[in-house]
């Protein structure tokens, strides 16, 4: 277990060698309290502190659009191929939540039939945690699902340390970039100053709803008809922010698009959201969630219950993002409250 | 700066169509080929039928395994693909992932009764069952088959039904929701029919494949017999965009994170019965 | 029971272009194509195009692409005939497809509004409520949009050249916009209708910092409980959404499922 130092002052030069080398993404102030992971050339250009961004690094595994297949149909059979667009990039600043969320998604992409596409651009990323010493705000529940610590996911992790960051290195590509860089290894003064920072923590970071995480499943088992579903329906607006800014959400559509050659085309998968009205209709009209309360429930159950099954963890990293996003304010946190009123085991 | 997977999920098997016949006003029947070798599917299947341009649709293989080379599909004209899909016809290429999904489980089937239940489109993946079965007839017991559908012109298959109704080995019984002047069948909901077979629940598995409204009344009717709940299998209806549980859109709302076109399309009550809908 | 899809077009389809009530915007969207539109022009054969030629066709279309609403007795008259000889009919554009800005003029007496704009001899000046193309004649596809968004018509034209429908996405500009990673307006305490707006115009207008003013239409089954919620959190007037809304959507009001 490895554990570099990197100057403050020394970062921009950090950044502009790795960018050199590959694409470097990181997050950027967007405006109105507003990030987003973008690329960038240098230091400056990072917020270092930061609220989770619009969109988590998912987007760069799975992209919002992307080609699965091109074809051609000029000859007398039909020819396809497989592609996948997958650069050399590193991906800075990515917190313990959205490292968390890229740890659920490599589940689910790579379980069989895996997805290439995912796999081969995941594994061309060198990915860099930074992580929170404090909250980011008020709709973070990190506590509740444990992701305000790391727990692996990266190459490279920084904890802020004042005038420096302190590195851990998980992985052997992490281990290259800091040796190639020649960052100096951490001393056992700045072990102590880490340790410190984590013992901290441990008196900021508090279970955000006051309710047992290890009660949760249960809840969800006797949550089906709770009344909190139709009042969140009846202000859901359908838009599909929540799943698309949630760092393990992975729903998709697929559409083929056909050149003016009419010969020509390709396949695009494009990310779908199973709050839109559409999302579980089959081709005879019927609609398997036509309410937005059984639509609102299907989301929370896809994040508290249903994964519990084949993943054994939450598929909510607590990031808050849902919650920001939502126009209609609907809440995570009070929902899963409100959830819980009644079960006891309250903490 | 693309690459190539070349062992991409996503990648299609070229299929051709070697015959293409009209089944009813909105029913194209299809046998096709494959380029690369037989489909390799079991009863209960579906296949991902990709028609270049237009888009891609789950599809139910309509013939038995037992039958090898080529496979069969019945194609109603419902959404945009299966619309266009009508047009197809015999030479014609198309793109085809899978087989994909949980088939009957006919192994556990072996020896014992088989009470058959099909309505409208149903009949379809059911088809492969049947045939399958009757290729294998000596390993199964008693077996009865019922069908329903909405008038006698929508009866799908009709020459095939015709020989089933024939033999001996087998009891056939269908009903219509409306009838016609030549019709000298029963007229009534499939339901209808279930009371008149002779069942010993224990050792009859019954499998029922139609429209979502059907298993309510089919299932109760069965309850009535005492069929246990694992013998009952159903195939259930969902969009399976992906074919591969991941795309999100054929989940089912059970507490067992079911995705229909991975996990199902078949099920037996037992397991799908926490679900808010069939 | 569905009809066979025939193959809809011979190889190099004759496509007309026409304008009834609009601003011809729509038409300079497709002039200003670009590369694009030498594929197109691979792909048909333009016989009438106002814009950009004078000829006149006098057989049948196989493909009409109508811009502009139909805002009096003639146009009517001029609409019909177009459907009665094309083979397919694309409306193009707000005018043709929703009614657009057109449609303001339904919130005042036909007279007053007639003579506001033609004077006192307005009796000499025929008109009647705007009405979109399908209100009055059949129409195979829909280009929405103000102006329309040029990958979307491409998409379309593909769709009619090869006999297939096209389906305007179902769900919110906002489904997209967040795809786009925009800054939301109502986090800069702006109102934007694209909760309430059909996508398929991959958030244009708020990819170029303007809001979304609705001029795709509305979304089949808005939520309008939800809606007025949001209105009220945000602090924003609910008369100023719904005049914003009706800059282009007031003829909904003739359509089916239209509200008032």
């Amino acid at each position: 277990m490895n554990y570099h130092i990197l100057k403050k002052s020394g970062l921009d030069g950090f950044i502009r060698a790795l960018a050199r080398k590959m694409k470097v993404c990181a997050p950027v102030a967007k405006g109105y309290g507003n990030y987003a992971f973008e690329e960038v050339s240098s230091a400056k250009d990072i917020a270092l502190s930061y609220i989770p961004t619009i969109l988590p690094p998912k987007k760069y595994f799975m992209p919002q659009r992307e080609r699965l297949l091109e074809f051609d149909i000029s000859g007398e059979k039909p020819a396809e191929l497989a592609v996948v667009d997958a650069p050399e990039m590193a991906i800075f600043g990515v917190h313990t939540c959205d490292l968390a969320g890229i740890q659920c998604l490599n589940m689910v992409f790579s379980e069989k039939p895996a997805d290439r596409n995912y796999l081969r651009r995941n594994e061309k990323a060198l990915i860099m945690g930074l992580e929170c010493n404090g909250y980011c705000d008020g709709h973070a529940s990190c506590a509740l699902v444990g992701a305000h610590y790391p727990n692996g996911g990266y190459d490279l992790f920084f904890t802020d340390l004042g005038d420096r960051f302190i590195i851990h290195v998980n992985t052997q590509k992490g281990e290259d970039v800091a040796e190639g860089l020649k960052l100096p290894r951490a001393t056992p003064a700045d072990m102590a100053a880490l340790d410190k920072v984590r013992e901290e923590k441990r008196r900021v970071f508090q279970n955000e709803i006051g309710v047992d995480p290890a009660l949760l499943p249960a809840i969800f088992d006797r949550g089906m008809e709770h009344k909190v579903w139709s009042e969140l329906g009846g202000r859901c607006v359908s838009c599909g922010n929540c799943t698309n800014v949630c760092p393990t959400c992975y729903c998709f559509d697929m559409a083929d698009t056909i050149n003016l050659d009419m010969k020509t085309g390709h396949r695009t998968r494009t990310w779908d959201s199973c709050q839109l009205e559409n999302f579980a209709v089959v081709a005879g009209g019927e609609n398997f969630r036509k309410l937005r309360a059984e639509r609102q429930r299907h989301r929370y159950y896809r994040k508290f219950k249903y994964p519990l099954e084949k993943f054994y963890r939450f598929f909510c990293t607590g990031c808050g993002r849902c919650t920001r996003t939502c126009m209609a304010k609907i809440s995570l946190k009070e929902t899963l409250k409100a959830l819980a009123v009644g079960h006891g085991g309250r903490i | 700066m693309s690459e190539i997977i070349n062992n991409s999920s996503w990648r299609l098997r070229m299929g051709r169509i070697t015959a293409a016949r009209r089944m009813t006003a909105a029913e194209k029947w299809f046998e096709i080929e494959l380029e690369d070798g037989d489909l390799e599917h079991e009863p209960g299947q579906f296949v991902q039928v990709e028609l270049f341009g237009v888009g891609e649709a789950p599809v139910s293989v309509c013939s038995s395994p037992t039958r090898r080379g080529r496979f069969e599909l019945t194609v109603r004209a419902a959404g945009r693909l299966t619309t266009h899909m009508q047009t197809l016809k015999a030479g014609d290429w198309v793109g085809i992932r899978g087989p994909f999904g949980r088939p009957f489980p006919v192994k556990l089937m072996i020896g014992n009764d088989l009470l058959l239940v099909a309505g409208g489109l149903g009949i379809a993946p059911l088809r492969s069952l049947i045939n399958y079965v009757m290729d294998n007839r000596r390993e199964f017991g008693k077996v009865d088959i019922l069908l329903g559908c909405k008038t006698p012109e929508d009866m799908l298959f009709g020459d095939e039904v015709k020989a089933w109704e024939k033999r001996l080995d087998v009891n056939f019984s269908c009903t219509v929701d409306r009838g016609a002047p030549d019709w000298k069948g029963n007229v009534g909901l499939i339901t209808s029919l279930i009371p008149g077979v002779t069942i010993a629940p224990e050792r009859t598995f019954a499998v029922v494949v139609g429209p979502p409204i059907m298993y309510k009344f089919v299932i109760a009717e069965l309850a009535a017999k005492r069929v246990p709940e694992r013998q009952i299998i159903l195939s259930l209806e969902r969009h399976m965009k992906c074919g591969m549980g991941k795309c999100g859109h054929c989940q089912i709302d059970h507490p067992k994170n079911y995705y229909c076109c991975k996990d199902g399309p078949t099920f037996t009550y037992e397991e799908v019965k926490a679900a808010s809908r069939l | 029971m569905k009809k066979e899809t025939k193959a809809a077009v011979p190889a190099k389809p004759k496509v007309a272009f026409f304008d009834l009530a609009c601003c011809e915007g729509c038409q300079l969207q497709v002039a200003n194509l670009g590369e694009a539109l030498l594929d197109i022009l691979g792909a048909i054969d333009v016989v009438e195009f106002r814009e950009v030629m004078s000829e006149k066709w006098d057989k049948d279309y196989d493909i009409a692409i109508v811009e502009g609403s139909i805002t009096d007795a003639h146009a009517e008259e001029r609409i019909k005939k177009i459907r009665a000889r094309s083979k397919i009919l694309i409306a193009y554009g707000s005018c043709a497809t929703i009614g657009g800005v057109n449609g303001m003029k339904n919130g005042f007496e036909l007279d007053e509004i007639r003579r506001y704009v033609y004077g006192k001899d307005y009796k000499f000046f025929d008109s009647a409520p705007t009405r979109p193309v399908h209100q009055v004649v059949k129409v195979d596809y829909f280009v929405h949009g103000c102006p329309i968004y040029p990958p979307e018509l491409i998409e379309v034209l593909k769709c009619a050249l090869r006999g297939i429908p096209y389906t305007v996405p179902a769900s919110p500009v906002c489904a997209e916009c967040k795809l786009n990673e925009n800054v939301c307006m109502y986090e800069r305490g702006i109102s934007c209708l694209g909760p309430w707006t059909k996508a398929g115009c991959n958030s244009w207008c708020v990819n170029n910092g303007n809001i979304c003013y609705g001029c795709r239409g509305e979304v089949k089954n808005p939520a309008l409980a939800a809606g007025a919620d949001v209105i009220a959190r945000y602090g924003l007037k609910a008369e100023l959404v719904k005049n914003k809304f009706e800059m282009y959507n007031k003829c909904k009001e003739g359509d089916a499922d239209g509200r008032r």
